[in-house]
Order: C-alpha cells, then sequence, then structure tokens
C-alpha cells in the first residue's frame, strides 16, 4: 500500500541530486557515491542550501513543490563542487608532503576549498602554491597553549595573585536569585522535536539555571550529582600541572585542571582568550552557579538534571526524560547482542546519571571558553549526545577492563 | 514485511536470540539481521522517526514512507540501488563475528584475525557514516586499528586514517596473551573416577574467544586421597582471557591449571553427596567472573550454536562473506 504523501526524505532528495554530479565529485563522496556526512554538514548545509536563508530546504522532510527547487540548487553548485573536490585532492596531496598529520582534514579544509573553487574554479597550474598557503594559515599555531598556562601559574608571584583572587572571589557574599517558576518540564516536553526558543529565552532571563543550582551548596547534593567527591564543592585550588588521565571531578578540578583539556586541542584553542585573562576568567567561573559563567550554559546544566532523572528508578514523566531512558534501555540490549562484560559486575561503570551531569557540564564548559553558547535547538543534541558519549566511552571501558583482567 | 506499532515501531521479525543478531546502531533506528536466515533486508526498530526518515529510504527503498505512516504490511521492492543497506549490512556482519565468530579447534572453524577485522570494521563504518547513530564512529574504530599485512587493506585503512587525521601504527608481532596458567598435577595421582559428564558452555558467559566454541566442559567426580572432588576441563578457545569458573552444584572450581592436553582444568572437594545429585543437576556452568553471573542455559542453546557453527564454517573462503570472515585461518 501507498500513502500519498506531499514530502520526500531530504537525505533522498540530496543523494538523488549528487549522483547526477557523477565522478567529479568522488573526493567529497563515501564508497557508496553518497556525499560525506561533513560534505553535507561543512559545504552543502552551510554553503549551497543554506536552510537559514532557505527554510524549506531545512533538514527532515522536503516538500514535493521544493524539490526540484533543491535539485536544481544542487546542480548548479556541481561545477564550483567538483572545483571543490579537485582543491580538496590538492591540499591532502601538498598536506601530505608537508607531513602534516593533525587535524582532521575535512574539518580542516573543505571550506577552504569552496572559497578557493568559489574563487578560482578548478585547481590550475599554481594550485599547489594556493594549497600551501591554506596549509601555512590552518597550521599557524594560534591561542593559548598549555605550556602558556603551566608558565604563568609558575611564577611564584603570579601564583600568590591568583590564589588571593581565587581566595576573594569565593569569599564574596553571593546572594541566590529569588526562586521563580521556570518552565523546564515545558521545554523538554518539546525539545527533541519542536525546541520552543521563546521558552528556552524566558529559562534563560529568568535565571533558572542559578536558581536551580542553590541546593548544590547543600550537604551531599553536588555529590550525588557526580560532581564532586567532597561532602559540599570546596574552593578549587590553583594547580600547577595536570594529565588528562585521572582528572578529579569537575568541581574538584584546579583551575590549571579545568582549563587543560581545552588547551590540548591545537583546533579547539584558537580563539580562546590569552592566557592571563582565561585563568582569571576561570577563577571566577569557578564561583559562579554550577561553577559556570554563563546563564545558558547553567539552563542547561539544569535541563541536563531534569532529563537525566528518568535514567534510573520509574519510568520518566516527560518526553526527553523518556527519550534519555530509551536510549539506555537500548544499550543493555545492544550490550548483550554484541557480547560485552555484564555492567553490573563492574562498579566503575555504575552510575550512569552522575557520568551523565559530568560529562554535561565538560561539554557546556568547554562550550562557554570558545564562546559557543547552546542555541535552543542545539539543546536536545547536547542533551542526547552527552548520554550516548557516555554509553560509548563505557563501552571501550568495560573491554579494556575485560582485557586488563585478562593480563592480570 | 509486517510493521508492529503496538510496543514502539517495528520493522519485519526481529532476531529471536543474541548469537545470531548482527545489529547497526542508526540515526533513529536499530536495524538487525538474523545471520542464520541470511536475508539481505534487516529487521528495524525504530525510535525517532525523524531521524530515521532521512536515511530509511536506503534500507526499504518506497516501503520506507509507509514503515513511517501508517501501514502494516509493506512490500520492499527487489530492484533498486542497496549499495548503502549492503554496506550497513557489513558493518553489522563485524560486529556479529567480533562477538560471536564460533573459533572452535574441534570444530575446525579457524580464528579471525582481529586487525584484519578492526580495519574492515573501519573501512566498512565509513560507508555508512552518514546514518549512524555515533557521529564519531569512523574515528572511534581507527583509535583501534593498527596496519594489517595485507597490503591493500593496509593501503584502504591508511588512506582512510589520513582523511581523519589519524595516525596508525603497525601491528605489533603476534605475541601469546599474558594470561599464564600452571601446570597442572603430574601424572602417578591414585584415582577413581566414579562419575564423568559433558556440559555445553553457554557462549554469553565467558568472553568471545576464551573458550573453544564447539567444545563441552568436561567433568568427573573423583576419589584421590580420600578425599571426593570434581574435575573440570574445557578446551581453550584463539584468545583465552582471565581466569574462567565452572559451577558444579555449589561448587565452584577455578579452571587456573592447564593438563597435558593443553585444557584449561581445575579441581575442587565436593561433599560425597553430590553423587546423590538428580542427573539433570549433574552438569557444570562455566563463567567467567568479571564478564557474567553464572546462569543456566536458556533452552535449545546446545542447537543454535551448532548452527551457528555451521554457519561459520560456512562462511570461510565464501566470496559472500566480509574479507575477515573469508580468510579465517
Amino acid at each position: 500500500m501507498s500513502t500519498a504523501t506531499a514530502t520526500l526524505p531530504r537525505g533522498l532528495v540530496i543523494a538523488r541530486a549528487w549522483a547526477g554530479l557523477g565522478d567529479a565529485v568522488a573526493p567529497l563522496s563515501n564508497a557508496a557515491g553518497r556525499p560525506l556526512t561533513r560534505t553535507v554538514k561543512l559545504i552543502l548545509d552551510p554553503l549551497v542550501l543554506r536552510p537559514v536563508l532557505n527554510p524549506e530546504f531545512a533538514a527532515g522532510a522536503v516538500a514535493v513543490e521544493h524539490v526540484d527547487a533543491l535539485r536544481a540548487r544542487i546542480t548548479g553548485a556541481g561545477p564550483v563542487l567538483a572545483a571543490t573536490a579537485g582543491w580538496f585532492v590538492v591540499v591532502k596531496k601538498e598536506r601530505r608532503r608537508l607531513r602534516i598529520t593533525e587535524g582532521n582534514p575535512q574539518d580542516l579544509y573543505f571550506q577552504r576549498c569552496f572559497e578557493l573553487a568559489t574563487e578560482h574554479g578548478m585547481p590550475g597550474l599554481d594550485a599547489t602554491r594556493a594549497a600551501a598557503r591554506v596549509l601555512a594559515d590552518v597550521h599557524t599555531p594560534e591561542g593559548p597553549t598549555v605550556a602558556g598556562l603551566r608558565d604563568f601559574v609558575s611564577d611564584e608571584a603570579t601564583a600568590h595573585e591568583l590564589t588571593r583572587l581565587i581566595e576573594a572571589t569565593w569569599a564574596a557574599t553571593r546572594t541566590p536569585p529569588a526562586p521563580v517558576p521556570a518552565p523546564t518540564a515545558e521545554f523538554l516536553a518539546t525539545c527533541a522535536t519542536a525546541p520552543d526558543q521563546a521558552l528556552f529565552h524566558a529559562l534563560v532571563t529568568a535565571a533558572a539555571g542559578s536558581v536551580g543550582a542553590a541546593d548544590l551548596d547543600r550537604s551531599g547534593v553536588a555529590l550525588a550529582h557526580g560532581l564532586t567527591d567532597q561532602d559540599r564543592p570546596a574552593r578549587p585550588a590553583l594547580g600547577a600541572r595536570a594529565s588528562k588521565a585521572n582528572l578529579p571531578k569537575p568541581f574538584d578540578r584546579s583551575i590549571v585542571e579545568r582549563l587543560f583539556v581545552p588547551l590540548t586541542n591545537a583546533f579547539l584553542r584558537t580563539g580562546l582568550a590569552d592566557v592571563p585573562a582565561l585563568v582569571r576568567q576561570e577563577i571566577s567561573r569557578s564561583a559562579g552557579s554550577w561553577q559556570l559563567a554563563d546563564e545558558v550554559s547553567r539552563v542547561v546544566m539544569l535541563l541536563g538534571r531534569e532529563a537525566s532523572t528518568g535514567l534510573t528508578g520509574d519510568s520518566p514523566a516527560g518526553d526527553a526524560q523518556a527519550r534519555l531512558r530509551s536510549r539506555w534501555e537500548r544499550e543493555a540490549y545492544v550490550h548483550r547482542v554484541l557480547r560485552m562484560p555484564s555492567s553490573a559486575l563492574h562498579a566503575d561503570v555504575r552510575g550512569v546519571r552522575e557520568a551523565y551531569l559530568r560529562r554535561l557540564w565538560v561539554r557546556v564548559h568547554g562550550r562557554e571558553l570558545r564562546s559557543d553558547p547552546v542555541a535552543a535547538d542545539q539543546v536536545w543534541d547536547v542533551l542526547d549526545g552527552v548520554l550516548r558519549s557516555v554509553i560509548l566511552d563505557q563501552r571501550d571501558r568495560l573491554r579494556s577492563l575485560l582485557e586488563r583482567e585478562a593480563g592480570s | 514485511m509486517r510493521v508492529s506499532r503496538s510496543d514502539g515501531l517495528v520493522v519485519g521479525d526481529w532476531p529471536a536470540w543474541p548469537e545470531v543478531t548482527a545489529v547497526l546502531e542508526a540515526s533513529g533506528a536499530v536495524l538487525a539481521w538474523d545471520v542464520l536466515a541470511g536475508d539481505a533486508v534487516p529487521a528495524a526498530r525504530v525510535h525517532d522517526p525523524a531521524r530515521a526518515a532521512e536515511w530509511l529510504w536506503e534500507v526499504y527503498g518506497s516501503a520506507a514512507e509507509d514503515v513511517l505512516g501508517d501501514a502494516d504490511d509493506v512490500t520492499v521492492p527487489e530492484d533498486g540501488d542497496w549499495s548503502v543497506r549492503d554496506a550497513c549490512r557489513a558493518v553489522a556482519q563485524l560486529d556479529w563475528a567480533r562477538a560471536w565468530w564460533p573459533a572452535s579447534a574441534s570444530a575446525g572453524v579457524p580464528a579471525l584475525d582481529l586487525v584484519v577485522l578492526q580495519a574492515e570494521r573501519a573501512l566498512a563504518l565509513s560507508n555508512v557514516e552518514h546514518l549512524l547513530d555515533d557521529p564519531d564512529a569512523v574515528e572511534r574504530a581507527l583509535g583501534s586499528v593498527v596496519l594489517p599485512a595485507d597490503p591493500d587493506l593496509a593501503e584502504r585503512v591508511a588512506a582512510l586514517a589520513e582523511d581523519h587525521g589519524i595516525d596508525l601504527s603497525p601491528a605489533p608481532a603476534a605475541t601469546r596473551s599474558g594470561f599464564a596458567l600452571a601446570a597442572g598435577g603430574g601424572p602417578g595421582d591414585i584415582r577413581t573416577t566414579v562419575l564423568t559428564g559433558t556440559s555445553t558452555v553457554d557462549w554469553m558467559l565467558v568472553p568471545a574467544g576464551s573458550v573453544d566454541a564447539a567444545a563441552p566442559a568436561e567433568w568427573a567426580v573423583v576419589r584421590r586421597e580420600g578425599a571426593t572432588v570434581v574435575e573440570v576441563s574445557v578446551a581453550p578457545g584463539p584468545r583465552p582471557e582471565g581466569p574462567l569458573v565452572a559451577r558444579f552444584g555449589d561448587v565452584e572450581v577455578t579452571l587456573d591449571e592447564v593438563d597435558p592436553l593443553g585444557r584449561v582444568t581445575g579441581s575442587a572437594p565436593v561433599p560425597a553427596s553430590v553423587l546423590l545429585l538428580p542427573p539433570d543437576r549433574r552438569t557444570v556452568i562455566v563463567y567467567a567472573p568479571g564478564f557474567a553471573a553464572p546462569v543456566a542455559p536458556e533452552p535449545g542453546a546446545e542447537a543454535r550454536q551448532a548452527a551457528v557453527i555451521a554457519y561459520a564454517r560456512s562462511r570461510v573462503g565464501s566470496p559472500s562473506a566480509t574479507l575477515t570472515e573469508r580468510t579465517a585461518r
């Protein structure tokens, strides 16, 4: 049977239009001939289809009356896409010649290749030189580094001053904002399907995240959230060094430890403030609600706390809660089918909600550092993506636990 | 295919048992093939129709629309470009093989080369990256790849790694697992065997490759030096990982020795009353502590295992199998 519908999946429309471009775009395609994930994310969406300007091309279903226009848009971009593919091959070749291995080439060069293609068309005789310029530009170290951070805090006078700053910042009395009813449940009810921007905005302006953090200072609350091993969050130390393995729980991390991971990624640290500013901002952040600076991040933490209530205990109320619960239950099944070690036997992989809140904190903290606040329509991707990454890391850890046991 | 909507949206017949199930975790839906059934078209559990709609047409063609509509029965067309569906199956098949491949010296099922498997899996994932639940699945997979010996495979996976900015290390020289076993009791013990038997090892309770998938656990109740003990032995698989324990009645036997036949063995004292156990309770349950808790196998486990073993044998050297299965030896 067939129901007459007036839409087609966007993926289908794109795949058909893409197939018409032929071998010229093979470097932007996978072995099945479909555009690569990053081709869609970094080229087709922002540079060709531009759903912000053309909402009829947005992800999801495309109304049949717009199908021809979408196809025409991709077909029309055929020459520049073919040239983009050509440039990508040249840049990759030059990258190999220069023995550059850092970073994901698609992430780093796709949009630059599109620019080159728009400007020059297909790569010509001096293409190698243009490619070398792009590489030099992309791979010039920029932004604060771990070494810079270490140097800054190793100066005795500076360290002393910063420690005083931590003490003063934490000693300043913080008047908790007056509690107001916050429409978190309403926002969570539709954030996965039809995120309500006005509601999200209302949560932020009402400082719902800050209000919701008030109980974290009470005995055992932040501990139960998995954010600290202390009974109450304590003032962080300045710290001197850090290692990626064995980082303490978020609220127990020193200022240096909080900045360490974001600074280790050469491509994420571009655009970060310089080290002295970064350290002072982190000190002030550590004394804020949720130990975060922006209300948007605090609201996301609050939403995450509510959405994750369904991970343990009885079946949850609310759509976001039910969706997270369903992902968690699906994992129990997949776990069995993949013949994974039973997680019930390993204490250090229990506590999914605590792991969830920890991971969520690290994610919104990183976005704060990069001045990349979570938008209303990104909230669900963050809430869901954090659970996925907790689950996948748990799988990796269970596998390695098993191997370690085998080795012992 | 049947479409059921009573307990979530389910398309087709979901495979009944874990050891025959090849799954793919896609965005908004999980796909599953019953490896013994041999169908090209998978069953699906759709949990987020909006996400799944983007790619479900690659799997069910024109029937995808009806699946996401309100049909309770759909016909998937035969003809079409099924390259993405086949690529999905390859990923699922490799994950199945990693979990359930029944390597067995006694049944003649050769072991898989895990280096080949990891490389082929990363390549297979890259063909379906756009519809996976985990957007970083390829990077994650490349993280456990080392360069395989096969030059063609090595070249392809190296190019993939380069495309993701990941450095691959060459495969380390093969070493035996560090799991050392003490030599068992020497010959010359004076012993009287009172009772013997064999029990199927439930695959659910031991890690993949840890025991010979076809050989049963053998047990014997013996009298030696005035005591009654139960002795248990199992044939090890290609990757004997960690200590195994056998439960006989209420007695736990740690299998931490190797007998002259290379079998993993152990013994533990038992009360003489075990001889009074009814025959159906005279069984051993072999399990790996830290992997699973000992439970009695589900009915029919033995027949299902035999079917999977026969299936695996048919995959070795078969042109339609994955490279990993084809080249097992």
